[in-house]
């Protein structure tokens, strides 16, 4: 799968199962009391921070992932 | 979820909202097509749905969101080391609460140099299912959201 092939899946235009049931993989997500793999994310404003940056300023730090629709 | 934000960060717990990709995509707010646009939608998360934690934008690909498993609306709590404490697959404010007492607690005990050693459980949790606030929620997206998810689910 090319980068564009991965864009158009993964932003899918419409929720049927056919395009939104592949990527329900909760099952196969990191292992609880593993260090979890790091990622590249960005603030509002558009600078760039990591997501070891986020989990590094507090004891805990709560994620909640989600969008607007 | 905001409310526990407020509520526990004197305890030093931190608090944010990764943005991933329209799980419903509608007329109004449609599916992804640039990082301008995801900026857009993500202030709009706070903007117009009152979302007051820090907010933070996946990549266009949604390479963090693939990768701990791409559920629409999924909450992780994560110890300062980065490690995994508390993975849930649907967000429950009354769970991820009940999940911080317990962490906090445990920390707590460490700090009192009780010897402590982690182990697994699977609980299964039950969030509020109301229906009709749900597909309200979607009208926002546009009746294509509403269409789609009652061809989907009824």
């Amino acid at each position: 799968m090319n980068n564009a092939e991965l864009l158009s899946l993964y932003n899918y235009d419409e929720f049927i199962h056919e395009k939104f049931g592949r990527w329900m993989r909760f099952d196969s997500s990191p292992p609880l009391g593993e260090k979890a793999p790091d990622f590249p994310l960005w603030h509002l404003d558009g600078t760039e921070t990591q997501l070891s940056s986020i989990w590094k300023e507090n004891t805990l730090t709560v994620i909640e992932f989600g969008s607007f629709t | 979820m905001n409310a526990i934000a407020d509520k526990y960060a004197e305890q030093d717990v931190g608090s944010v909202f990764l943005y991933t990709h329209e799980a419903h995509p509608g007329e109004i707010y449609p599916h992804l097509t640039s990082m301008e646009q995801k900026f857009k939608h993500a202030r709009d998360l706070r903007d117009v749905l009152g979302v007051m934690r820090p907010i933070i934008v996946d990549s266009l690909d949604g390479a963090c969101h693939r990768m701990f498993g791409s559920m629409p609306n999924m909450t992780w709590i994560f110890n300062h080391a980065g490690i995994p404490v508390y993975k849930s697959n649907w967000t429950d404010s009354n769970s991820v609460e009940n999940a911080l007492i317990y962490f906090l607690d445990v920390s707590g005990r460490r700090k009192s140099r009780e010897r402590l050693a982690p182990f697994h459980v699977e609980r299964l949790d039950y969030r509020n299912q109301d229906r009709e606030a749900f597909y309200r929620g979607l009208e926002r997206n546009g009746t294509k959201a509403v269409t789609e998810f009652r061809q989907a689910f009824g």
